[in-house]
């Protein structure tokens, strides 16, 4: 089912509609409240990206009219507003929206957020994750790489376990700030490409086969095969 | 429109204050005008009493003369004519008997005959009555001995011209009254007008005061001593704004110049690259360098929104009580690998509770923990310490490194200020770091101090008890 995006800003929804294509989405785009109502409720739609300023019926509208139907009540909706204030965010949660992003955001922050909406149901949580030849033991908090045990901190596990729980998405430096640490504002990203090297340096640099990757400009991945994004 | 006049009356001090001097100089010129009125009426209607008895007394002496009462069988006129002539003199004799002997009494009055008084009446005893056209009168009855036989004279007179007088007199009075309220109206406006003119300057000066023009003061020696309190508040509020406009278009010129530096960055680099055909590394590499940028400029963004709303309290604080050395704990685990990438090392220590909304509590420290990282000496410990002190918490990031000049510490906390102007584009900084901290604090009704001496640069964030 596709994700239903509905922007009016034209380089926005180009990119919004391109970036989540090449992320494995189904996406069909509106670039105004009525017509992007109108897609919803014509067609099957697993998820609504919703900007907050539309011409023509504001965002606000789109969404208490998804909300009021039976078929559309259950559609996950993410809203996008430019204004960081508290009310603005207060209002769209109890209009019933299920997440918001602030602009300016970064797009992976925005696939992050769409694929934990659409999981449904809490993440199950795996008690071996296996990534390339490496084996990390979430219950003894044990990591080897084929035969080589790897001794880490709690900060490099906890680092090293979020990136391999969510293997194959790029992960921004924001959200693992905010995941491993619980430091939720835009910290020094210094701070976080320092823990990644450190942890590099004990999971990747003795080893042929690197599992951690840089992704400029969007953060970390860890996946096995280092195929260009 | 029309309350829109009436509230302006109602607010106009000059209206306000010339109608209570007319209420007041109306009532006193009517307290007056009354009190003179009944002394002059109470003065002329004794005065009037006295001439009553005498007149009695004049034909007491008249009767006692010898032939008296032949004179009064004959000529009772001749009594009425004692009474000098006065038309409205009434003269009755009354014999023991009750029989009239005679009455003079033209106009045909009809008046109550009081009892008598005997030979010397005083004034307490006189009768009023009104007369036929309404007019007051007064009547007294003595006795006299008229050839060694008694009777009973009753004197009485209409007062018919003293009402007249009366009221002419009253309406003087009112008319007075009346002349000076209008005449105290008048001159309350002028002088009000004359005595509020330093309140018009002031307002006029106040008038002139433009963005441009905030150094100007309002004139204090000109104004006169109750209105020096408002001038100086006036020029106090003056200095306030002057002070705040100053540090805003200041801020506006240097966020100005802090968004110069990406965007030229962004610009040139970008349009460097479009000048020629060039291989995907050499975009990618561009794109991911512009990303980097445009990060910068989304944080600063992101930083100067959470200023502004932090200085009009827009921030909602999720406080709750802290322990402060989980805190200190977390913060050093999250710095963790960055200070042991540049040789230091990490310590912590103390103890204490902090009430404080923890997202902006570690943000805070973040901040503090980012330069502390960033300017220690090498191998050294930065340490962190949690001490409860009296009533409040302190938090402390200390690093050992370069001391910061006493001239830069006190500036430290504003937005954009670099003690060193060559590091202004170091490592993505944004500059506003210390004044987030510092607007943080304020949010918690705490603050920001630094001290640095010995080679020891020392932040410490101070949290007021719960």
């Amino acid at each position: 089912m596709p994700i239903l995006v509905i922007e009016d800003e034209p380089k926005i929804g180009d990119y919004l509609q391109r970036g989540l294509t090449e992320s494995g989405f189904a996406v069909r785009l509106a670039r105004n409240g009525r017509d992007g109502l109108a897609m919803a409720l014509e067609d099957e739609i697993e998820l609504v990206v919703l900007d907050v300023m539309l011409p023509r019926m504001d965002g606000w509208q789109v969404l208490a009219a998804l909300r009021a139907r039976p078929e559309t009540e259950q559609i996950p909706v993410l809203f996008l507003t430019a204004r960081d204030d508290v009310q603005d965010r207060v209002r769209g949660l109890e209009l019933g929206a299920d997440d918001y992003l602030v602009k300016p955001f970064a797009f992976v922050e925005l696939v992050a957020r769409i694929r934990t909406l659409l999981r449904r149901g809490p993440p199950r949580e795996e008690d071996l994750i296996q990534v390339g030849d490496m084996e990390i033991d979430v219950i003894r908090r044990r990591v080897r790489r084929g035969a080589t045990a790897i001794v880490l901190t709690a900060q490099e596990f906890g680092l090293l376990h979020l990136l391999a729980r969510r293997q194959g998405q790029v992960l921004s430096r924001s959200l693992i700030a905010s995941q491993v640490w619980d430091m939720n504002f835009d910290s020094d990203t210094n701070v976080i490409d320092a823990a990644v090297r450190r942890l590099r340096r004990k999971i990747d640099d003795p080893f042929e086969q690197k599992l951690i990757h840089t992704r400029r400009g969007m953060g970390y991945v860890c996946e096995a095969q280092s195929a260009a994004p | 429109m029309k309350a829109g006049w009436l509230s302006t009356l109602r607010h106009s001090l000059t209206l306000r204050i010339t109608l209570m001097f007319v209420a007041l100089v109306a009532l006193a010129a009517a307290g007056l005008g009354t009190y003179l009125y009944r002394a002059f009426v109470a003065e002329i209607e004794r005065r009037d009493d006295i001439q009553l008895l005498g007149k009695l007394r004049q034909v007491q002496i008249l009767l006692g003369r010898p032939g008296a009462a032949d004179l009064l069988r004959t000529r009772p006129d001749f009594f009425r004519d004692t009474m000098s002539g006065q038309e409205n003199s009434l003269v009755r004799f009354v014999a023991p008997d009750g029989r009239v002997l005679a009455d003079i009494n033209a106009a045909g009055e009809s008046y109550p005959i009081p009892p008598s008084a005997g030979a010397a009446p005083e004034r307490g005893v006189i009768v009023s009555w009104t007369s036929r056209h309404g007019d007051p009168g007064r009547v007294v009855a003595g006795s006299a001995s008229l050839d060694a036989g008694r009777l009973t004279v009753v004197v009485a007179r209409v007062y018919g011209e003293r009402s007249a007088m009366f009221a002419r007199y009253r309406s003087r009075i009112a008319a007075a009254a009346g002349v000076s309220a209008l005449l105290a109206a008048l001159l309350a406006a002028l002088l009000l007008r004359r005595g509020l003119r330093p309140l018009r300057t002031i307002a006029g000066h106040a008038a002139l005061v433009r963005p441009g023009t905030l150094a100007q003061r309002l004139d204090l020696d000109a104004a006169p001593s109750e209105l020096r309190p408002l001038v100086d508040a006036l020029n106090a509020m003056l200095a306030r704004l002057q002070d705040g406009y100053a540090r805003l278009s200041g801020f506006s010129a240097d966020l100005a110049h802090e968004f110069r530096t990406p965007v030229t960055n962004l610009l040139g680099q970008s349009q460097v690259m479009l000048a020629q055909p060039r291989g995907v590394a050499e975009y990618e590499q561009l794109i991911a360098s512009n990303v980097e940028e445009l990060e910068r400029l989304a944080r600063m963004i992101e930083s100067m929104l959470f200023l502004a709303r932090a200085s009009q309290d827009e921030v909602a604080l999720a406080r709750q009580p802290l322990g402060a050395l989980d805190e200190l704990d977390k913060m050093a685990g999250f710095y963790e690998g960055m200070a042991e990438e540049r040789g230091l090392r990490l310590a912590y220590s103390g103890s204490g509770t902090v009430l404080a909304d923890p997202a902006l509590l570690r943000r805070a420290l973040a901040n503090l923990l980012s330069n502390a990282v960033r300017h220690a000496a090498e191998g050294s410990t930065i340490t962190l310490r949690a001490e409860q002190r009296g009533t409040v918490t302190e938090l402390s990031v200390i690093n050992d490194g370069a001391p910061i000049a006493a001239a830069h510490l006190a500036h430290l906390f504003e937005r954009f200020y670099r003690a060193d102007p060559a590091r202004r584009d170091a490592e993505g900084s944004t500059g506003l770091g210390l004044s987030i901290v510092r607007a943080i604090m304020d949010l918690h009704g705490g603050t920001a101090q630094v001290r640095s001496e010995n080679g020891q640069t020392r932040f410490t964030l101070v949290f007021p008890a719960a």
